[in-house]
């Protein structure tokens, strides 16, 4: 085991090196740069590829740029000095600073909120395993949570809770009665996705012999209650600490939408009024609030699981059987109302400001107008494509990735620790501070945090299914370890990471939406449903059909991937499987139009 | 017992984990097998004897020592056996779902084995030989792994594991998840259809009465 960890911690150091260097040197890779602004003067015909770049920087005599500057900003840093501000040429560390503080408070309360809602979701599951009655999956309720997005919650508990019932402040950071909203925006959606994670590995636990065995020799339930928590905790380790970053970085929008004074804020801000200063001192704070995450989640899986386990000891949880009835129709439902909008939305005009500005949902325009006097229902049908498209892209680019990653092991460690830390906001206002903000640099970005959670996942399903006894004892039929690979660990692999990809679709399709929302992704007219609901929550009190309409669309489509998911999860599991697939295809054969 | 030995142990040892987690889990074992002997292996939970399956299956590698077959190497420290001496050890697991792939049917299993062991494609007539000397129904053979009973499903890892025409056959507690009739009736037939192909057997077992049966017994004690 010993030249794993060595491999993991080379990994964590050469990319932690690599981060502070790009990190420093952020300036000189910004448009300000030099070389780009030459480069577009120039050559105007020509992409700012890195080549291009480096090409100019040699002409210019630039070659010593980032490392100088990064190595200059670097000194500073440990003399206790972020720099000053590009914009007021103020100090920045004061700001930054507090700037976290308000971060990591909000975090905390978010956290507190995301544990009740997570102990809420499984607590059902648990308590039909001490009546013995095991069942499989989350429920609805988990994946309705899970889907909700955070910019949309915050904004309809500020619409419902602040305004209309005005029983909270709408907006500032004065005291703890101003905490509350924002930390119900950010932590529902955690605590969901924990939850969900949790119901899912528990119901897998009560499938595993042990807690057969431990029934009949009469064990009690709060001992068998710790047993099964404990195991399931252990699968669900490594996601807590991505669910912990994701509640820091994801408090962006709800930071801008409740105007709290934190980090993300700050960053976005900076990014904004292009100052990169401002922008390094909050990606430097972001990254040192990652190492201690990773650190702390790394400690917890070794109290649970007792450190590195040889192969084989954790035994994989049998393959999931069973009922997907409830499945099969959330996915016709779903699918069916969907393709409905996509059917009457999308031979509509999304473009043409022709009604009346925010004219009410009605017979001719059942979803209203916006607030140009733009078709609603034709700006939904049309942005579904445009963030579903992506989405499904992303997803898929990132199971490929995780694959090929899960493969190197520790050595992807480091940069997925980084990456994972990343919130994808931050990763699109870095990605826009370079490249301009586009649909494609908006992707990236998502990519960019796409991948770890799922090439940890990857690992770990890699690691269940290589200590499976009949694929341990393949080599003795002369099976060769590339045929293994291909045809016996990935096919058990690639079901429950789609599953877990799709999971996330909504997700991806939100961080999407989210940059979207924040200006960094896809630019206006384009119909995009983060641009949607930016455009809408101006409005969401005198006409919350704004953000109705595309908020459906939104949670349509989140509840279709989980359930699909859920049915591809049964596949190659004999005769049972192949009849619930050749179902559903021929529901959704029935409902497609044309 | 003229016959040279087709399988030899000569002082292997096997080691669980590196640096300071490091720990012996086989102390030095030889042994040699010839054409149609039989050997028990028996000792106590941790003694080893899973490991020295493992390693003679060359499933794992031993820590030092190495094991010949027909007097080749097979698997030593630094190598596994080559894929075109593949087939010359198969082995009968303690679960026999570990020898098949569990959503195919126990024929796909038995005929990918021989067809990449052997390089044969017409497997029937071997598959058809094996089932008769291991006393299974060619039928029950188009059913899956979990579809069959237990005894059933050892003689079909039985089955597997002689198809392919192997000179050595491990068999690592074939019969302790069995009721004590069946495991008779498979342990009669693995010891029979090993004299009758003239296969050296190593038989990893708790139950004396087997071990009896065997030509010889070896007990290993566990590493200090």
């Amino acid at each position: 085991m010993r030249h794993r960890s060595v491999l993991g911690i080379a990994s964590r150091l050469g990319s932690g090196i690599a981060l502070l260097l790009v990190a420093g040197a952020l300036p000189w890779l910004s448009q300000r740069d030099p070389a780009a602004s030459v480069l577009r003067a120039r050559y105007a015909e020509l992409e700012p590829t890195p080549e291009a770049l480096a090409a100019i920087r040699a002409e210019l005599g630039l070659d010593g740029g980032p490392v100088v500057t990064s190595i200059r900003w670097w000194s500073g840093v440990l003399r206790g000095d972020l720099g000053t501000s590009w914009v007021s040429g103020a100090e920045i560390g004061p700001g930054a600073w507090s700037a976290l503080g308000v971060s990591v408070t909000l975090t905390a309360f978010a956290g507190v909120v995301a544990l009740a809602i997570a102990a809420a979701i499984v607590t059902p599951a648990v308590l039909r395993v001490l009546r013995d009655r095991p069942q499989r999956g989350s429920g609805p309720v988990g994946v309705a949570l899970t889907a909700l997005p955070e910019f949309l919650l915050a904004s309809t508990l500020l619409v419902v809770v602040a305004v209309q019932l005005q029983l909270l402040p709408p907006y500032g950071w004065t005291g703890l009665h101003t905490a509350i909203l924002p930390a119900l925006s950010l932590g529902i959606p955690a605590g969901g996705l924990l939850g969900r994670l949790l119901a899912d590995a528990v119901a897998g636990v009560t499938e595993e012999r042990w807690v057969n065995v431990w029934l009949l020799a009469g064990a009690r339930h709060g001992v068998l209650l710790v047993g099964v928590l404990r195991r399931a905790a252990a699968a669900v380790v490594d996601q807590l600490g991505l669910v912990l970053i994701g509640l820091l970085g994801g408090a962006v929008a709800v930071e801008q939408v409740f105007a709290i004074p934190g980090l993300g804020r700050y960053l976005l801000g900076a990014a904004n009024a292009q100052d990169l200063p401002a922008l390094q001192a909050g990606v430097l704070l972001m990254a040192l609030a990652a190492v201690l995450v990773g650190v702390v989640a790394g400690l917890a899986r070794r109290a649970l699981r007792g450190g590195p386990l040889p192969p084989g000891a954790l035994p994989p949880p049998p393959e999931r059987r069973g009922d997907d009835r409830a499945a099969r129709w959330t996915v016709g439902i779903a699918l069916s109302l969907l393709l409905l909008i996509l059917a009457l939305g999308l031979p509509r005009d999304p473009y043409t400001l022709a009604h009346e500005r925010l004219a009410p949902p009605s017979g001719e325009l059942p979803f209203g107008a916006d607030a140009s006097g733009r078709d609603l229902l034709a700006r939904v049908a049309h942005g579904t494509l445009g963030t579903l498209l992506p989405s499904v892209g992303i997803v898929l680019l990132a199971v490929v990735v995780a694959l090929l990653l899960a493969v190197l092991g520790e050595i992807a460690r480091g940069p997925a620790e980084i990456a994972n830390a990343t919130p994808p906001i931050l990763a699109g206002v870095i990605i826009a501070a370079l490249l301009g903000p586009s649909v494609g640099g908006a992707a990236l970005a998502v990519l960019w945090v796409t991948w770890p959670p799922l090439t940890a996942h990857a690992a770990a399903l890699i690691d269940e299914a290589s200590a499976m006894p009949h694929i341990r004892w393949l080599p003795l039929a002369g099976v060769s370890r590339f045929e293994i690979w291909v045809r016996h660990v990935l096919p058990a692999t690639i079901p429950p990471l789609l599953r877990h990809g799709m999971l996330r679709l909504p997700g991806v399709a939100l961080a999407l939406a989210a940059l979207g929302f924040l200006g960094l992704g896809a630019q206006p007219p384009l119909p995009e449903w983060g641009l949607l609901l930016a455009e809408g929550i101006d409005y969401v009190e005198r006409a919350p059909w704004t953000t109705v309409a595309p908020a459906v669309a939104l949670i349509l489509t989140s509840v279709l991937a989980v359930a699909v998911a859920g049915i591809r999860g049964n596949r190659g599991n004999g005769k049972g499987s192949r009849r619930s697939v050749a179902a559903v295809r021929a529901q959704v054969g029935s409902r497609e139009p044309a | 017992m003229s016959a040279s030995p087709t399988l030899t142990i000569a002082g292997v040892t096997a080691v669980h984990g590196r640096g300071a987690q490091a720990r012996a889990t086989l102390a030095a074992t030889s042994l040699d097998i010839r054409p149609g002997e039989s050997v028990a292996v028996v000792g106590r939970s941790g003694a080893g004897k899973s490991t020295l399956a493992d390693i003679t299956l060359g499933l794992r590698t031993p820590a030092a020592g190495r094991v010949l077959v027909g007097g080749t190497e097979w698997c030593t420290p630094s190598g596994r056996p080559s894929r075109a001496r593949r087939h010359l050890v198969q082995g009968v697991p303690q679960d026999p779902l570990a020898a098949f792939v569990p959503r195919w049917t126990l024929r796909r299993s038995i005929e990918q084995a021989v067809r990449r062991l052997t390089g044969e494609h017409d497997t029937e007539s071997r598959v058809r030989r094996a089932a008769e000397l291991a006393q299974l129904d060619l039928g029950l053979l188009d059913r899956r792994p979990t579809e069959v009973s237990g005894g059933q499903a050892q003689r079909a890892a039985i089955v597997r594991a002689i198809a392919p025409g192997p000179a050595v056959l491990v068999a690592d507690e074939p019969t302790s998840a069995l009721d004590a009739g069946t495991a008779d009736a498979v342990s009669a037939a693995l010891l029979s259809v090993t004299q009758e192909l003239d296969i050296s057997l190593l038989l990893v077992t708790h139950d004396p009465s087997v071990a009896e049966r065997c030509t010889r017994t070896l007990t290993i004690t566990a590493p200090r």
